[in-house]
């Protein structure tokens, strides 16, 4: 209040033209490439328009309160947050499993460290059709193994892509496996940020492994597995491909996740654009959400060393 | 930094039971892990007519798939477009990542967290919203069909610059304060400081970009409409469409179009995690 | 402020938003204001009977007796009993026919298709020849690796990006008419006097709507019947007559199953360009049942779809009944197409029998040839036609048809018409047939070579060309037109998939149009 003003914004302003140099090449690219398409997106989220984009009606900001209470809308979030639901802690316990598993000195520990890694290297495409081959009922994989039949007979009737049971944990499954090298990765490297003198001082105090994972390496962990859990819940709802691929959106619907919806083959709103944009930002809006509860609700209670 | 393979510690020394058990589960867990990619190599070696006999036993073997893959399909100069593509985003985003980061690590300037929590938000937008009106932005700029158009828009990358101002925050205050008083300016910092120090944070971010890059296919295959701008995806997904007469084939150019990521990852894997080490922890 | 208030303030107003206010409408109803229609108009007529179908012509006011024309210089029979004249529409673009001879240098023209392996092939050969038969036109195919990238980025392209050539599956007829982009085949034949008599008239009229013929068929595909002959000698049934009747389809497939000679008689899918839209299409189709309103959306935009009537019922329940008996196997939503076949080279439980395109023919023979499945050679699959409600086995056309781009110069515009009239010349369309497994769009191309030889050396390959070359009376013959037809289709796969898992015939159906006739007002109230 009665501090010179000029040495205050000296202070505060100084950086100023090197920062909005050094900030230029990023920010104008996002700007242009993801805020511009989004903005576009909010605005054309309250028209509908006809097949070819042209001819735009404007409705209003109803538009999007229509959509959210539309059926088709509704199931599909509600599709969508299972699949997370499944994705999300499995992934998570995977990869801090096979961390930990890999993370003592064990000799030749770097191969099997980059088997678990490996499946980074496969792209959603890739992924997908490797797991089409695997569950097809009548000719895949799986569908030979006569065992594993008798033990679960919808591998072959009707298959596990075809049931509306099993289809959306199949389209997980292949969505787990594929996420599993990067979740490996970010936890390994977690771990290998935790001090050894902590665990020498414990053990030396008399605490045994499992012991020391849940009060030293656990906590420790807090931020990589926090940054682990919204990068998956991100990918989760952003996931596109795996559905398109294995079981364009159904059975009956049982896949059918918002960005299906917006932009899947069978979708209802395939060539409405306006619907497109409306369900679009509304994802957005979700997942902007679900980070922010997140990052509050569990960000406090992790620790930072 | 801690090392990637740890030297046995004394409380960490195992029963000979234990050994054999960890070594079991391990590679239980390997075998489930690579069993989707253990069935695509077998398919993909075994010629047309025999794919589906003993889908996990490579019986037969033939390379004659792979050849077929390569040339009919024309993955060779398909290869060739996504490695010219992939490095090129992959500089370019290491680069604008880089300086931008050293901009919310290091300097102050109003309205710095507000346009980080911005920065942040873009990682949020599904990029499948973007794609209409990027093209239409591009194909403005008449960037079809060509490598500016494949290029730019991935320029940029707010996971980029999260990871990149965490490494460069978990730097000593000391090195960063010294550096600043000895004159050499913002680019000779970044050039002569942080980027020595960040090098396996920023092997870890190009990693993750290449890869990216190198699997994307939507982007690619919504602007261009000429077949020699295609990239390995889209040629994976020509591919695709023998799926009935030649499932093999496909196996082989999915294999092909893998290998190259695999190989870098392979030769990186440790680069990566002890990238990874230095800014994942500190928040 | 502390934490735990706030949060459970916004789980709860996240729940409730979701729970809670649910509006039990469509999602294609959203933004429509009350005034905005979302029922269809009653039907004037009584369901099922919509007065005596309308004779097909091609230029308004239509004639109600069946006449040779003789009108325009274009005037034909293409048929007997079919009166086929073009004439030009005043509101449509103009065809330039004759601007190629006031070029100096070769116009060069590109074609976005999606045509792979060896489909592909064959259209590269083709345009090779024509390119190297001529100096006056170039042109240049470009692959866009299937049909849906493809008319993404067909209606993304600005005007003066788009291809000169374009080749648009049958079911976007009503959106490119809707579009405008396209210089309609009947302003071609019309400026150049194109004689279009040796076409098959199902061929043409598929591709024709409002009175204008809008595109140049190029392939044609159908469904068709796959059977395995060993399996059907072991049944004691004669493994070169297969079931056309729906009647037939169920004795046969009774008699598969009791003698043991498979576990299934047919393998059936509900997919969305498969099982789910043929049944009911394809049936319709030939029991002469129309499937929408305004003659199948040809004489004008169609307002509701009319398939909900007892006959379908009838037709409907005969499927679930052959699958609730045992008879038939459901092998789900199929997004590939191939499931029903992969049922019969299943080593444990095959079927005897599939329905699936007739495009697939020359790679399942490619396939079967080197002994990929066991106990399957290739002599041993049987193509038939695919069985319905009546002796007649026809069907409606499937595939795909050129459009001419608008306003990219005249001189491109003539090359393109002079493509696509080398096209479908009967040499031409002798050697794509042969190559391809498509059925050729004229009758003329079946007595020349390549293709006599193949038709007469495995007449497996006729069944498609035999299927639609019948005459069409009217309309229910060619097929519904809907601007919203993959929309639609995906209603109707949803109801066999309920029907399939046993669900009540009347109710799924009734579903199944009251959505086709949301999408079609929904679509009617954008374009």
């Amino acid at each position: 209040m009665t501090s010179p003003p000029r040495r205050r914004s000296a202070g505060r302003w100084r950086d100023l033209p090197a920062a909005v140099l050094l900030l230029a090449p990023s920010f104008a690219l996002l700007s242009v490439f993801v805020l511009y398409p989004l903005g576009r997106a909010v605005w054309l989220g309250r028209q509908r328009c006809d097949s070819q984009g042209n001819n735009c009606r404007t409705s209003g900001w109803d538009q999007y309160l229509d959509v959210v209470r539309s059926n088709e809308f509704r199931e599909a979030v509600v599709v969508t947050f299972k699949f997370a639901l499944i994705t999300v802690p499995i992934g998570l316990a995977l990869g801090i499993g096979l961390a930990a598993l890999a993370d003592k000195y064990v000799r030749g520990i770097g191969v099997f460290r980059a088997v678990f890694s490996s499946t980074i290297a496969t792209s959603v495409a890739v992924a997908s059709l490797m797991w089409y081959f695997l569950l097809q009922p009548s000719v895949g994989v799986l569908s030979n193994l006569d065992w594993l039949q008798d033990l679960f007979p919808v591998i072959k009737r009707p298959g596990l892509l075809r049931d509306e049971g099993t289809a959306l944990p199949s389209v997980a499954a292949s969505s787990i496996w594929a996420s599993l090298g990067f979740t490996f990765i970010l936890v390994t490297a977690g771990l290998q940020a935790i001090p050894r003198d902590l665990h020498e001082a414990a053990a030396i105090d008399g605490a045994g492994g499992a012991r020391r994972f849940w009060s030293i390496t656990l906590p420790l962990l807090g931020p990589t597995l926090l940054f682990v859990v919204v990068v998956l819940t991100t990918r989760a709802f952003q996931a596109y491909g795996e559905m398109d691929l294995l079981t364009d959106g159904g059975p009956r619907g049982s896949t059918t996740v918002v960005t299906y919806l917006t932009y899947g083959l069978q979708s209802p709103i395939r060539d409405d654009a306006g619907l497109q944009s409306t369900v679009a930002v509304l994802l957005f809006l979700m997942l902007l959400a679900l980070t922010a509860v997140q990052l509050r609700a569990v960000g406090r209670r992790v620790f930072y060393a | 930094m801690p090392d990637a393979t740890p030297a046995r510690a004394p409380w960490e020394r195992s029963t000979r039971v234990g050994q054999i058990g960890r070594y079991a589960l391990l590679a239980l867990i390997a075998f489930i892990v690579l069993f989707p990619i253990y069935t695509t190599v077998v398919a993909a070696l075994k010629p047309g007519n025999r794919v589906l006999v003993n889908p996990l036993v490579p019986d037969s073997f033939t390379l004659d798939t792979f050849r077929e893959a390569w040339s009919e399909a024309r993955l060779g100069r398909y290869l060739g477009n996504s490695f010219i593509v992939a490095t090129a985003v992959t500089i370019g985003q290491v680069v604008t990542s880089l300086l931008a980061a050293y901009a919310f690590a290091m300097l102050r300037f109003p309205g710095r967290n507000v346009l980080f929590v911005a920065f942040l938000a873009t990682m949020l937008v599904p990029l499948e919203a973007t794609l209409v009106i990027n093209r239409q932005t591009v194909d403005a700029l008449g960037w079809l069909n060509s490598y500016q158009g494949l290029v730019v828009p991935f320029l940029a990358s707010a996971l980029g610059v999260f990871l990149l101002r965490q490494a460069l925050l978990a730097l000593p205050k000391d090195l960063r304060d010294a550096a600043l008083i000895d004159g050499v300016g913002h680019l000779g910092f970044i050039r002569h400081v942080a980027m020595p120090l960040l090098r396996p944070t920023l092997g870890a971010l190009a990693l993750f970009t290449f890869l990216g890059t190198w699997n994307a296919y939507l982007w690619p295959n919504l602007i261009t409409d000429n077949e020699d701008w295609n990239t390995v995806q889209i040629g994976l997904r020509q591919l695709k469409a023998q799926t009935l007469d030649a499932p093999n084939l496909v196996m082989a150019g999915t294999i092909i179009a893998a290998i190259p990521i695999a190989v870098v990852l392979l030769i990186f894997q440790r680069q990566l995690i002890r990238g990874l080490t230095a800014g994942a922890v500190k928040g | 402020m502390s934490n735990r208030p706030t949060r459970r303030l916004f789980a709860a107003s996240a729940c409730l938003t979701l729970a809670a206010c649910a509006s039990g409408q469509s999602i294609l109803q959203a933004g429509n204001d009350a005034t905005t229609s979302t029922k269809p108009v009653a039907p004037s007529t009584t369901a099922g009977a919509p007065g005596p179908p309308t004779t097909i012509c091609l230029v308004q006011p239509c004639a109600t007796t069946t006449t040779t024309a003789g009108a325009g210089p274009t005037g034909l029979s293409a048929a007997p009993g079919v009166t086929m004249v073009m004439a030009g529409n005043p509101d449509f673009a103009a065809c330039p026919v004759d601007a190629l001879e006031a070029i100096d240098e070769p116009v060069r023209i590109t074609f976005w298709h999606a045509m792979q392996s060896a489909q592909g092939d064959a259209l590269t050969d083709l345009t090779n020849l024509y390119n190297a038969s001529q100096d006056r036109v170039v042109v240049e195919l470009q692959n866009q690796n299937g049909y849906e990238e493809l008319i993404d980025k067909y209606f993304l392209a600005s005007s003066d990006d788009r291809p000169h050539v374009v080749q648009m599956p049958e079911y976007m007829l009503q959106q490119i008419a809707d579009a405008n982009t396209v210089i309609t085949t009947s302003a071609c034949v019309q400026a150049g006097g194109y004689d279009i008599s040796p076409f098959l008239p199902r061929a043409m009229f598929a591709y024709q709507t409002g009175g204008v013929q809008w595109g140049m068929p190029l392939n044609i595909s159908t469904p068709v019947l796959y059977y395995n002959k060993a399996m059907f000698e072991e049944a004691g049934l004669d493994p070169e007559r297969p079931p056309i009747t729906l009647d037939e389809l169920r004795d046969y497939s009774q008699q598969i199953v009791d003698s043991g000679a498979a576990t299934y008689g047919i393998a059936v899918d509900s997919g969305v360009n498969s099982g789910g839209a043929w049944f009911l299409e394809q049936w319709f189709a030939r029991a002469g049942l129309p499937y929408a309103d305004n003659d199948n959306g040809r004489t004008a935009r169609a307002t509701q779809v009319l398939f909900d009537t007892p006959e379908a019922v009838e037709m409907l329940t005969f499927a679930q009944q052959l699958e609730a008996d045992g008879l038939a196997l459901y092998v789900g939503e199929d997004p590939r197409g191939i499931d029903g076949l992969l049922a019969m080279a299943d080593q444990e439980q095959p079927a005897a029998m599939t329905i699936a395109s007739s495009g697939a023919l020359g790679g399942v023979l490619d396939f079967v040839e080197g002994g990929a499945i066991e106990g399957i050679t290739p002599a041993e699959i049987g193509v038939g036609p695919m069985p319905g409600p009546s002796e007649t086995p026809s069907a409606t056309i499937g595939g795909a048809a050129l459009y001419i781009t608008r306003d990219l110069g005249d001189a491109e515009a003539a090359g393109a018409w002079d493509y696509l009239q080398y096209l479908v010349t009967a040499e031409a369309q002798s050697f794509w047939a042969a190559e391809s497994g498509y059925a050729p769009v004229r009758a003329d191309a079946t007595e020349i070579e390549p293709l006599v030889s193949i038709y007469a050396d495995d007449p497996r390959f006729r069944v498609p060309y035999d299927q639609v070359n019948f005459d069409a009376d009217d309309f229910t013959a060619v097929g519904p037109v809907l601007g919203p037809m993959r929309q639609v289709r995906q209603a109707t796969a949803q109801m066999m998939a309920a029907i399939y898992e046993g669900e009540d015939v009347q109710p799924s159906l009734t579903a199944a149009a009251d959505q086709a006739n949301l999408l079609i007002i929904d679509y009617d109230n954008r374009n």
